[in-house]
């Protein structure tokens, strides 16, 4: 089973859903997964969705509510929560620019809609890069350099998305309106912390 | 529980997941690295260190990264603009030019940012060199920038179409030279016959004038006593109880240091006179611990936030005061002792000279202001009488008189903090109350004797001091810049009874919200005729400056009528930056420049210090520096506006020099040209460097400061204030009056002149006194044994006891006191609020309180603001408090008839159609309405003909109105929104690329209605200011009327007018000697001693 193939799809996955707003295609192909009742479990079973059309659901409900748990109401940067003042860094001085520029990548704001790289749908997309550039290693069986990678992996979890991103949903399960945000945010939650130990061999 | 119900991502089932979801990909790969262009060019993405503002030494030089253009993605994405990186983010390329905003009084600084690549302002931001505005605006400061660029700005000179009457809005182009020459050619026909008549037929009406003194010397040069500010609709019931105690028009206060804010209305902190400055300088006392008393009937701003409300009944403040003077004489502090600071009393009031005058004692006793004459004349008998004097001013009157019943316990807390201030209590005593109100200038009168009696008039730190002492004044003295040499023009000779009528000798200012009145009043020209005094039929020439009495005057239907009678007023001319309802009537509509495009030098005293700003035309200032050169530098400002796209917008020191050089007196023969030609070459106007290097270098720190900046400069005063904007001649200015008289052992020196001891009279109240031109003149006090400089009265202390006042007819009034029942309400009218609860019968009869202002507008000049009307904009609503609105059934968003009624004339005015709002933010039976809303137009936009687009007319800030009028009733109303008659538009031609927004105005209704139209006069009858507030009486209205509909009955205000006129004024008559008392001199022009000879006067002598 190629497990980071694996990772790089769930990181993919859980970026797409806190990155921006639903749309009806992106929702067909997460209810289309294989482990859509697995994963979304509420959301699988709840009535609204039963008797909505995707459209609708999506312009009624999912998108009001990522409104509210991503926009308007809860904050999903990490500067947020780990400045004293708890004001999001929107200038060079922000701690992922670096993290960012030192392995060649930056960020594109205006396609990402987000006021700074420290969202946390680009740096779990970020993670989902990372991922693929082991998958790419282990193809070419560099194991060192395989290695090396899954260290950065764990590295930027550590400083970065452990952070902050337990915090923010952990507020997204108690606040959000639909079930399909609860339980995206449980299933985040709960990848981030088990990947940290997969990383950190245990 | 998240653990608990972990699922197995990556080793179970659920690493079946499909990779169907794509992440959306927002990463790109660095290929080049835009940043270290941006380094390169000396910009970082987020900077090291804020700076508050450019250093001085950057302002001609300054580029910054255009903060619009930053939103594509700002310079770590897109690097900095330059020819290799065409896509990277704009850098503006500034010249940073001081100026001072026009829109308020206050005079904060301003920095204008012209780009020099569009020869645009960008923006304007504060000046950090002006050190009472401290670097900050309030929204109108910022605002001016979209007063320079509104889409309805006048671009040219406008004239009347021949043939065409004044009001039909018909409109042609003319040049400035074409308007100057039909205007010179009138005012030197008017000069040339040199008679006392022609010296009356010409006035300069100023709005709010913002500058020192200029204003002045227009009629001064030209030899006329033709002035009218706009004061006495304004500030001027404060002014007459200033003047009365201190000979100084305003009070000034130390409000960063004081211990007690004491506010009478929301002035100061959060709309009124200097609010910006004051604001802050209250704020920092507030963090230090001071405590803020708001006296209004009005939760304002304010009020909202300070310690204590206090909603007394309006026009009723005198009694609280009187009431806290008599508990600070009759009670002792915690420690036993008087809570009078007598070492100042003693000294500073000029308690002597009542204590000698036994008829006045007599007087106070007939009236029963006190029961027994004192003892004898010594200071302990003085303060025993006062005590006596004030004693029946206690807490059941008070709470009676100011309705304050049930807050009783707000009273006790007052007088705590007054006591706990000790001597720093700050105060500025201003409009609301004492403009408000008959007989408004006795809250003055009777708040500074509060503070009189707690030493907080010393004006040390933290208290409360005078006016003059903290405001440097040069903006009317260029006469070294001119031919004369230094001479001043001689006084006037003429004493016109337009603005100053006799009926009103000791009025603060003109009367000048009378000027229609009077001018179609043949009764009462021919009455004064009959007695001496020589009155002319009309005026040969109005001019307004940047004022729209029209609009903002009380009975708009009255100045129409009489600004459409060419046989009274035969050339008008608006010196006005905006369209206005005034430059709708005129013959001339002049466009003169705002806050960034005319010269002037402002000083205010808002805080303990003298500090003097600097005026500048931007675009004129970054283009000289830039390199440009006028053609005709007497016209230097005009030609940059020209260059620069501006329009044809002048200013006034230029034109008036030009029109007075070259149209009215060309060939000198008037003698005026004298004060207007170049010393340095007398054939043309004086310059701009020229004027104010005469005009600064009279501040001798600022002279040193410049001098040394700019060693080789020929006019370093004009440059160094060119280059800040702003220079503070003289910090810490506490005490004044304590300042010493020097005394040589021969000569005492003051104020520049000389006087040898033997010329030099002391009298027994220690003043001392020399001969002036056949007058005796005060030039100090001696008190314990030193000579002092003494506040400004000739007497040189503060006037508790005003003695001219007897001579005037007033004697009843000359000591600080307010009627205690109803009966001496009755005797002393005078004294009286016009809407005094006695007034008000019936469940629907109210107080209407109208001059609160608002703070983001500021009557004419905001009109066309973009900025300020969207942040404005509301149907300025009546507020009614829930008890009132609910016993009369009125809920929120009613409309209501608003029925103006007069109680001296028993007289209805008409009506004015507006919206309920039930709030508990006024009090009970008194409504508030502002009246700095309600603008009208009647056309959206004028042709012009030859000129290929139309001119829009207050186009974003005034709906579009109906009138008709027929000389005794008037009726308005409004027949279409701002949004329609903008949409209506095709396009905005001026300024396109800043007003590409013009779809986005959402605001389409009305801005309230037309209140001032329905208001009639009622002239003081001492201040002789304008009593603002209403009685109303109001009653839903019906089905037929619409908000804003105005309904005036014009004929009635005019008796009105006549009513207050006759029945409360005490005119001249034969036993006076002059029309006013010398020492208290006209503002404005000055007048010689025969020009205040009053005509009817008989001496003994004659009458023997």
């Amino acid at each position: 089973m190629d497990i980071t193939g694996q990772r790089a799809g769930l990181y993919a996955l859980i970026s797409r859903i806190f990155l921006s707003e639903m749309d009806p295609d992106t929702l067909s192909a997460i209810e289309g997964m294989e482990s859509f009742n697995t994963f979304f479990p509420d959301y699988s079973r709840w009535d609204i969705r039963n008797i909505t059309d995707r459209k609708t659901l999506v312009e009624r409900y999912l998108n009001v509510d990522y409104t509210d748990i991503a926009i308007m109401h809860l904050i999903p940067y990490e500067s947020f929560y780990t400045t004293e003042e708890a004001m999001i860094e929107t200038g060079g001085a922000n701690p992922v620019v670096s993290v960012y520029n030192e392995y060649g990548y930056r960020v594109d704001l205006d396609r990402a809609r987000v006021v700074s790289p420290d969202h946390i749908g680009v740096e779990l997309e970020f993670m989902k890069i990372l991922c693929e550039a082991q998958q790419k290693a282990e193809k070419a069986e560099d194991e060192k350099a395989a290695v090396d990678i899954k260290e950065i992996e764990r590295g930027f979890l550590k400083d970065h998305l452990l952070r902050f991103a337990p915090m923010y949903l952990i507020n997204v399960a108690e606040q959000a309106r639909t079930p399909f945000y609860k339980d995206a945010a449980k299933v985040a939650l709960e990848f981030l912390l088990e990947d940290y130990e997969y990383l950190s061999g245990r | 529980m998240f653990l608990e119900s972990r699922r197995n991502f990556l080793k179970g089932t659920a690493a079946t997941v499909a990779t169907a979801v794509a992440a959306k990909g927002v990463f790109s790969v660095i290929a080049e690295t835009p940043a270290e262009a941006a380094a390169t060019a000396g910009f970082t993405d987020t900077p090291k260190t804020l700076q508050f503002y450019p250093p001085l030494s950057e302002w001609d030089d300054f580029k910054e990264l255009d903060g619009e253009d930053w939103k594509r993605g700002g310079i770590s994405r897109k690097g900095v603009q330059t020819p290799e990186n065409p896509d990277g983010i704009r850098v503006n390329d500034y010249v940073i030019v001081p100026t001072v905003c026009s829109n308020c009084e206050a005079g904060c600084g301003l920095t204008a940012w012209v780009d020099k690549n569009s020869l645009t302002v960008k923006k304007y931001m504060g000046n950090p060199l002006h050190s009472a505005s401290r670097g900050r605006n309030c929204a109108k400061g910022y605002g001016t920038w979209s007063q320079m660029y509104d889409p309805d700005r006048i671009p040219f000179p406008l004239k009347r179409a021949p043939g065409s009457k004044r009001g039909e809005g018909k409109w042609v182009r003319v040049t400035w030279d074409e308007a100057m020459k039909d205007i010179g050619q009138k005012l030197s026909s008017m000069l040339k016959k040199g008679d006392e008549i022609s010296k009356k037929m010409f006035i300069y009406h100023v709005g709010r004038p913002n500058e020192n003194g200029f204003g002045n010397r227009i009629p001064h040069t030209l030899g006329v006593d033709g002035y009218d500010s706009h004061t006495n609709i304004c500030s001027a019931g404060a002014r007459q109880g200033s003047i009365q105690w201190a000979n100084d028009d305003r009070n000034s206060p130390d409000w960063a240091n004081a211990k007690l804010i004491f506010l009478q209305s929301s002035h100061a902190a959060d709309a009124g006179h200097y609010f910006q400055q004051s604001a802050g300088l209250i704020a920092d006392a507030r963090k230090r611990g001071a405590k803020m008393v708001v006296i209004d009937p009005r939760l304002s701003n304010s009020a909202g936030m300070a310690d204590l409300w206090i909603p007394a009944w309006p026009g009723t403040e005198a009694a609280l005061y009187l009431y806290l003077a008599n508990r600070i004489l009759n009670e002792k502090g915690k420690n036993g002792e008087d809570l009078i600071d007598h070492e100042f009393v003693k000294n500073w009031i000029n308690w002597k000279k009542l204590m000698k005058d036994k008829e006045y004692l007599k007087l106070m006793l007939d009236r029963k202001y006190i029961s027994k004459m004192p003892s004898d004349e010594s200071y302990e008998s003085f303060i025993e009488m006062l005590r006596e004097l004030y004693a029946p001013y206690n807490l059941d009157f008070v709470v009676r008189e100011c309705r304050l019943e049930g807050q009783e316990y707000k009273l006790e807390k007052l007088f705590e903090m007054v006591v706990d201030a000790e001597d720093k209590i700050a105060t500025y005593m201003w409009r609301a109350g004492t403009i408000g109100h008959r007989g408004g200038w006795m809250n003055t009168r009777s708040a500074f004797l509060v503070l009189a009696l707690r030493g907080a008039l010393r004006g040390d730190v933290g208290g409360t001091s005078w006016h003059h002492w903290h405001k440097a004044s040069v903006n009317g003295k260029w006469f070294d810049a001119v031919e004369s040499d230094g001479k001043k023009p001689p006084k006037v000779e003429v004493w016109n009874e337009y603005p100053w009528p006799p009926e009103y000798p000791l009025a603060t200012y003109e009367l000048s919200f009378l000027l229609p009145h009077l001018l179609m009043d043949e009764e009462w020209k021919e009455k004064w005729r009959k007695r001496g005094f020589k009155i002319p039929d009309k005026l040969a020439v109005w001019v307004p400056r940047m004022y729209n009495p029209v609009w903002i005057n009380p009975d708009g239907f009255r100045w129409i009528e009489c600004l459409k009678r060419e046989d009274l007023m035969e050339l008008t001319f608006n010196l006005s930056p905006t369209w206005s309802e005034t430059n709708w009537y005129c013959d001339y509509v002049l466009p003169t420049g705002l806050a960034g495009e005319r010269h002037d030098q402002q000083s205010e005293p808002s805080k303990p210090e003298k500090w003097v700003a600097f005026r500048q035309p931007a675009l004129r200032v970054a283009l000289e520096k830039m390199g440009w050169k006028p053609k005709d530098p007497t016209r230097a400002t005009l030609e940059a506006h020209m260059k620069a796209g501006l329009g044809e917008i002048w200013e006034e020191v230029e034109f008036w020099a030009n029109l007075i050089v070259k149209y009215v007196d060309p060939d000198g023969s008037l003698g005026i040209k004298k004060y207007w030609a170049s010393k340095e070459d007398p054939s043309r106007p004086v310059t701009i460097p020229e004027f104010y290097q005469a005009a600064f270098s009279l501040l001798p720190n600022l002279k040193r400061a410049a001098e040394a900046a700019y060693p080789n400069s020929k006019y370093p005063c004009y440059e160094f204030m060119r280059d800040r904007g702003a220079f503070t001649e003289e910090t810490n200015i506490y005490k004044p009056q304590e300042e010493e008289v020097e005394f040589d052992g021969e000569y005492y020196r003051v104020h520049g002149h000389r006087y040898h001891k033997s010329e030099v009279i002391k009298d027994d109240e220690g003043v001392l006194w020399v001969e002036s031109k056949g007058h005796r003149k005060s030039i100090g006090v001696e008190i314990d044994g030193k000579v002092y400089q003494g506040f400004h009265t000739p007497d040189k202390r503060l006037d508790f006891f005003v003695d001219w006042l007897k001579e005037y007819q007033w004697a009843e009034y000359a000591i600080p006191i307010y009627p205690r029942n109803e009966n001496e309400r009755k005797e002393m009218i005078h004294l009286v609020t016009h809407v005094h609860h006695d007034y008000m019968r019936a469940d629907n009869e109210f107080a209407l309180n109208t001059i609160y202002r608002l703070p983001y507008m500021i009557h004419t000049r905001s009109v066309n603001s973009k900025h300020l009307m969207e942040i404005s904009v509301n149907h300025n609503p009546v507020w009614i408090h829930t008890s009132d609105a609910k016993r009369l059934g009125l809920k929120r968003g009613d409309k209501i008839k608003v029925r103006i009624v007069d109680t001296v004339s028993g007289l209805e005015s008409g009506y004015f159609i507006a919206m309920a709002v039930p709030t508990e933010a006024t009090r009970p039976g008194v409504l508030a309405c502002s009246h700095h809303a309600g603008r009208w137009k009647l056309k959206n936009a004028v042709e012009i003909p030859g000129f290929e687009h139309k001119l829009g007319v207050m186009g974003v800030g005034a709906p579009l109105y109906e009138m008709s009028m027929d000389g005794k009733v008037a009726k308005m109303r409004a027949k279409e929104g701002i949004k329609e008659g903008v949409l209506k538009r095709e396009e905005s031609w001026q300024f396109k690329n800043i007003n590409k927004d013009l779809d986005n105005i959402w605001w389409d209704g009305l801005t309230g209605a037309w209140q001032n139209a329905v208001a009639p006069v009622h002239p003081d009858p001492i201040a002789g200011n304008h009593a603002w507030h209403q009685k109303v009486i109001i009653e839903k209205a019906g089905a037929e009327d619409r908000l804003g509909d105005v309904y005036v009955n014009y004929e009635n205000n005019f008796k009105t007018y006549q009513a207050w006129r006759d029945k409360l004024t005490r005119p001249l008559n034969e036993k006076i000697k002059y029309r006013r008392p010398m020492h208290m001199p006209r503002p404005a022009v000055p007048l010689s001693e025969k020009a205040y000879l009053n005509p009817m006067y008989k001496s003994d002598h004659e009458e023997a």
